[in-house]
């Protein structure tokens, strides 16, 4: 089932008299995000990636193309009802407390008495907030107003869960902590949307990826999909290279970077690449490891976004 | 459900807000110096009103007495409507300006639930507020005439009705104005606008707006204007009548509520169209 589809999605911004200035927000966005999985949005400021959550959460209404969740139009008012939401720079009522917010936001969800004073409760512990639960909000710390909205976003125990920076403010135990939780609604079958900076983070939980500037989606695909650079391969090896070998290697014109215990090599193709790994071992160099050469996502979003600004 | 989570957070948020409160203790204080001030005394010639325990009336009839008491009613409701016309409107117009604006507006419509069900929570939320307001301070002062002046007239709690969809009525307009600025200030000056310029002027268009031009055209276009707003001075003066048990003219009231519906409608489809 897909938990989120669009297909030509766009948006515009108008102002100015007649609308004379014009923003393209999002243009001809097309994507799909099956049920269960960690899907992650990236992209520069101004990307595009608040327009599009707030389009499938109806806050927003597109110019163009549609939007479904849960296999409902975002127009729906039901398309909501299996749906949480942490939005970025959230603003609960100071004048509640954090039980008060969750009973209050959850009575809004549709979820009621006995299931949801037990829901609160749950939740108030598994974020971590339960001693502080009669406490008023405007005394809560950033990284507690995360978590509470943490909380209030599951209240509904939703299907869907859109995260908009979860883990801003919050200490570096508490993002290990929203990380696992992540994880384990994931084990549960829930789908999570997120959007975050951090894309360590993001590279450490999630299943796909989409990146998105200037209101175009680049790319969507796995992580590792995103961070395997090329057919760039890193041999390990013991001891130094044989004098033979680098003679024979320079005969062949083959280029590679060497380091003490390591040798760096790009290749054209897998015969290629074996082809070389018997040229090694035919000079008696002992192989301990090859791996195929990745980039972290913060470097293939940079050259992404690097490339999509040169072009 | 949802809506009634809506209203009762409302008064949560209003009850938080000291302005409320401060309607409440006014409310009190005018109970208290009431009760220190009305009082009758029988006498063999008939019943006396005292003020402050000086007499204030000729010994009157028991009917007499009754009358007069309902006129105090009366004054006494018109002077409320005005506090709350002032203080009221002041105390709730941020409810819905508050809930719009970003953060927390995102927090509201990500629910499963409609934009003008968010309206109408608001909206309902803060007609409560008051209406608790008034029947707080009706009720005192239905005590204070029942137990100082033996007069029992339940026509002074009906009032709480009366004033509280006076206030609706205009809190209609509050929250179209609301969702169209999306600022409390300039919502306030607004209706406060309307109610101390244009509306005197409406309501005496004859002497004012007539004077400018003869035009049928033009005074039908006045004319419009006045009914395009709820009728206040004709609902208070209504709602005299009614204190006075002088019969009730239930045309203003109807008037009002459709004029009332459409400013709530009118700002239901400015915030479903609306993009946050």
């Amino acid at each position: 089932m897909l938990a989120i589809s669009t297909s030509h999605l766009s948006k515009t911004y108008t102002s100015g008299f007649r609308g004379k200035h014009q923003v393209n927000a999002l243009q001809d966005f097309s994507l799909e995000v099956e049920s269960g999985q960690i899907f992650s949005l990236l992209g520069p400021n101004g990307a595009g990636k608040t327009t599009f959550i707030k389009i499938l959460l109806s806050l927003t209404r597109q110019t163009g193309g549609s939007a479904m969740i849960m296999e409902h139009e975002v127009s729906d008012d039901r398309a909501r009802l299996a749906v949480g939401y942490l939005p970025e720079n959230h603003r609960y009522p100071g004048y509640l407390t954090g039980e008060q917010v969750l009973r209050s936001f959850g009575a809004l969800s549709g979820v009621t008495g006995p299931l949801l004073q037990a829901r609160t409760m749950s939740l108030l512990e598994l974020v971590g907030m339960k001693d502080w639960r009669n406490v008023k909000v405007k005394k809560y710390s950033k990284g507690m107003m995360q978590r509470l909205g943490l909380a209030q976003a599951m209240i509904n125990d939703p299907d869907l869960l859109f995260l908009d920076e979860p883990t801003d403010g919050v200490d570096p135990v508490g993002r290990a902590e929203i990380r696992d939780l992540l994880r384990n609604l994931k084990t549960r079958g829930k789908t999570i949307f997120l959007n975050s900076h951090l894309l360590s983070e993001v590279e450490l939980i999630s299943d796909r990826v989409a990146i998105l500037d200037k209101g175009r989606l680049l790319r969507v695909g796995t992580v590792d999909e995103l961070t395997t650079s090329g057919e760039r391969y890193q041999i390990g090896i013991e001891g130094m290279l044989p004098e033979a070998f680098l003679v024979e290697a320079a005969a062949k014109v083959l280029t590679f970077s060497q380091t003490q215990s390591s040798l760096t090599v790009d290749v054209g193709s897998i015969a290629e690449l074996n082809a070389l790994i018997d040229m090694l071992r035919r000079h008696q160099v002992s192989i301990v490891s090859i791996a195929k050469e990745r980039s972290t996502l913060e470097e293939s979003f940079l050259n992404l976004i690097k490339r999509e600004v040169a072009s | 459900m949802k809506l009634l989570a809506l209203i009762r957070m409302t008064l949560r948020e209003l009850a938080a807000k000291a302005t409320i409160i401060i309607l409440a203790a006014i409310s009190t204080i005018v109970l208290l110096g009431l009760a220190a001030a009305v009082s009758t005394n029988v006498t063999a010639d008939g019943t006396v009103l005292q003020m402050f325990g000086q007499q204030a009336s000729p010994p009157l009839a028991e009917e007499q007495i009754v009358t007069t008491i309902r006129g105090l009613q009366a004054g006494l409701a018109g002077g409320l409507f005005t506090g709350i016309i002032l203080f009221g409107i002041f105390a709730t117009a941020g409810v819905i300006p508050d809930a719009l604006e970003k953060g927390t507006v995102d927090l509201y419509l990500s629910k499963p639930i409609a934009r003008w069900e968010l309206l109408l929570g608001k909206y309902l939320g803060a007609v409560v507020a008051i209406f608790v307001n008034v029947l707080y301070f009706m009720i005192g002062a239905w005590l204070i005439f029942g137990l100082k002046c033996h007069v029992w007239d339940f026509q002074v709690l009906l009032a709480t009705l009366t004033i509280t969809f006076m206030f609706a009525c205009l809190y209609a307009i509050v929250a179209f104005l609301a969702v169209l600025t999306r600022n409390t200030a300039v919502s306030i000056i607004l209706v406060y606008l309307y109610l101390f310029v244009l509306g005197p002027i409406l309501q005496n268009r004859e002497a004012t707006l007539y004077l400018i031009s003869e035009n049928t055209v033009y005074r039908g276009i006045v004319d419009g204007l006045y009914y395009i707003f709820p009728q206040l001075d004709a609902m208070r003066a209504g709602g005299a009548k009614q204190l006075l048990v002088q019969g009730m003219d239930w045309k203003p009231f109807v008037q009002s509520m459709l004029s009332a519906s459409a400013f709530f409608f009118g700002g239901a489809v400015l915030l479903k169209r609306r993009d946050f």
